[in-house]
């Protein structure tokens, strides 16, 4: 482990604000004090959501925040991230180029187009995703994970 | 590579060298480095004479960065205190180191240094050997902190103006160069894609990299003092060949034990907004009461209580109708007037104040009609009297109640997809393939001057197989090629190649120096 691989953690480890999208509806939250807060989800553009993310008190601009829209997110002194602020800016996708290196030679063995979106699932798509069975087997509501182009991923369950 | 001229290749090529060197200096207070580097030359009439101090200099080390030497005065002229000579090595004195050959004159010999004094020179008198002695160390361009502390605010430039034009008003107007010291082609080929750019409160130097950037170039000082570029991308050919080892004093592959960077995030806002869907949802109801005589209500249905919530698709849902009486007394209608807001109109028909209106003229009118009394009986005084005029009036106030019991308050909501618009921050990562997730090194770019993923793809890929191959250092000497320069590829007997990150050399008079070169290995496709 190197001096410079170390200074990289504390850097990120000093990252004290980011973005992200709303994955979910705002919910009641318990935390570890008791208390009762609202929360949601948010995609931070990692594989796994960030879940159970607080609204900061007091902040009534988050209050039209919905679904789908861009907050900034700020550490809080425990290291938990939570909900600060609307953003004007959003994560999108990602592309990834994927290399080799041999010696002094360098390859691309593929490119790859990431980026998920989170959305309730349409009437369309309730009645169609659990073939041959039609509506009725997944309930009004649920949500989905949806790559890059637009194809469901899976369901998300709370 | 630099430019030789015909007569200096010749002389190298035929390798019979006798190596000249001159050190000149210039009084800051007399002229600028600015103009120094935009004369054609040392020389130039456009400037003042510099003071050849060559005679006083020994023991000269030269680097891409740096030149230091020895001053041997005994006349103590360039005493910090009291030398006749002493602005020439005073804070922000101009020097330059100008190489070439006895057999060639000074017109084809070439600048390798130019550079300023920071801060004092050292300088020692000591009696028991009777030396006097300077320490002298003069630093490139590039390293005048003024680029790098001093933060700056730019114009605002419009969409499609090319990067370049950025680049030189920086140069111009927080550097203090002139068109002639900036090497950087005017044209980038890159264009800015937001409707307004600045570069705000960043340093003029963090500016210009930020710009070159975008094309994969490392803003540099060449040995002229003009500015000029880096291009981190290796697809060009080697400026030298180094056919074998008999040239080549040293070569050396120095330790690196540091993690090497990995993983290339190179973050960008895309340049239009976007626009973002939130859930179908109600947006906000209204409340109309409506009379006889209102003929209609026109109600504003905001999406949100500042002014400020763009929606889309908007329907209007009826809670409870006007109609939802015994009589249908009017039309209900909805549209959206903007992004913003939309209007309830609630149409009362004609024909419900003009009946109200005869309806009351007649209950007034009927009241007027005599009643016709009827008496039964022989010559009695008693009898029935039938009240014809209360009928009609009766019929009146029917006509009226039915209406006032069909005209009443009503109830609407309005939903609709509420919207708004974002910048999207994309992303572009070069990786090294089969990476496992623990082991990624990241380095992070954020450039919003990059206007498309693939201008995104091309920078995070030619960073990756940077930092790749700046991990596999290499040292060669050879030696002295002044033509050589930081940024150029070498080729050495084994066929591989080695880009230069850094050139040294100890000069020393009627000796041909050997040349240091750092550098790393190219990687190519």
């Amino acid at each position: 482990m190197s001096i410079r691989k170390i200074i990289d953690w504390a850097i990120q480890e000093a990252k004290t604000t980011q973005t992200g999208t709303i994955a979910s509806e705002f919910y009641e939250y318990q935390d570890a004090s008791g208390s009762w807060v609202w929360a949601c989800d948010v995609d931070i553009g990692e594989d796994d959501l960030l879940t159970n993310v607080p609204v900061t008190s007091n902040n009534r601009e988050i209050y039209y925040a919905e679904e789908g829209k861009g907050v900034n997110l700020s550490r809080l002194g425990s290291g938990k991230w939570a909900i600060t602020g609307l953003s004007k800016t959003l994560n999108s996708t990602v592309h990834y180029t994927y290399l080799t290196f041999a010696d002094d030679m360098w390859e691309i063995t593929h490119t790859e187009l990431r980026g998920n979106t989170y959305r309730p699932l349409t009437y369309g798509e309730l009645g169609t995703l659990v073939a041959p069975y039609g509506y009725g087997v997944l309930p009004y509501g649920v949500r989905g994970k949806f790559n890059a182009d637009g194809i469901f991923f899976e369901i998300v369950e709370r | 590579m630099r430019y030789l001229s015909a007569a200096f290749r010749d002389v190298l090529d035929g390798r019979r060298r006798r190596p000249a060197y001159k050190v000149y200096a210039w009084d800051p207070a007399t002229v600028t480095i600015s103009e120094i580097a935009s004369a054609t030359s040392s020389l130039s009439s456009s400037i003042p004479t510099p003071l050849d101090i060559t005679p006083y200099v020994s023991e000269i080390t030269w680097s891409d960065k740096q030149l230091s030497f020895t001053m041997v005065d005994a006349r103590n002229l360039f005493h910090p205190d009291t030398g006749g000579y002493r602005n020439y090595l005073g804070d922000g004195a101009i020097l330059r180191l100008v190489e070439g050959d006895e057999m060639l004159s000074e017109t084809d010999w070439i600048t390798s240094f130019t550079g300023q004094i920071h801060g004092q020179v050292g300088w020692k008198k000591a009696r028991n050997t009777g030396n006097v002695m300077s320490k002298v160390s003069v630093f490139g361009r590039a390293e005048t902190q003024a680029f790098k502390r001093r933060k700056i605010t730019t114009r605002e430039y419009t969409v499609g103006t090319d990067l370049g034009v950025a680049l030189y008003d920086i140069c111009g107007t927080y550097m203090g160069l002139t068109s002639s010291e900036v090497r950087i082609p005017f044209t980038l080929g890159r264009q800015f894609k937001h409707q307004t750019n600045q570069l705000s409160l960043v340093s003029p130097w963090e500016g210009i990299s930020s710009l070159l950037e975008v094309v994969c170039y490392l803003p540099v000082f060449d040995g002229e003092g003009k500015l000029t570029y880096v291009n981190k991308s290796f697809q060009r050919s080697p400026a030298k060949m180094i056919e074998d080892y008999i040239s080549c004093v040293e070569s050396e592959v120095p330790e690196n034990s540091q993690d090497g960077i990995n993983k290339i995030i190179v973050k960008f806002l895309d340049a239009t907004l976007e626009r973002v869907d939130s859930p179908y949802q109600k947006l906000g109801e209204a409340q109309v009461t409506t009379g006889f005589f209102s003929m209609g209500e026109e109600l504003d249905c905001w999406w949100s209580e500042d002014h400020k919530q763009r929606a889309d698709g908007t329907t209007m849902q009826v809670v409870k109708s006007v109609n939802s009486g015994l009589l249908p007394v009017g039309t209900e209608s909805y549209e959206q007037k903007d992004d913003f807001h939309g209007t309830i109109e609630v149409e009362i028909s004609v024909w419900v104040p003009i009946l109200a209106t005869v309806m009351a003229l007649e209950y007034v009118a009927a009241a007027f009609i005599p009643d016709n009394v009827i008496v039964f009986g022989f010559g009695g005084s008693a009898g029935v009297t039938i009240p014809l005029g209360r009928v009609l009036q009766a019929q009146a106030m029917l006509g009226i109640m039915l209406i006032m019991m069909s005209i009443g308050s009503a109830q609407y909501e309005v939903w609709g997809t509420p919207f708004d618009y974002a910048y999207l921050e994309k992303k572009s990562i070069a990786i090294e393939d089969g990476l496992a997730y623990w082991l990624e090194s990241e380095k992070e770019i954020n450039n919003d001057f990059i206007g498309t993923h693939d201008q995104a793809d091309t920078i995070a890929m030619t960073e990756l197989i940077w930092e790749k191959s700046q991990t596999r250092p290499r040292r060669i000497v050879i030696e002295d090629d002044p033509s050589l320069e930081v940024g150029d590829i070498v080729g050495i007997p084994d066929g591989r190649k080695i880009l230069i990150t850094g050139l040294s050399k100890k000069i020393k008079r009627g000796e041909v120096p050997s040349l240091v070169i750092d550098g790393c290995k190219v990687m190519t496709p």
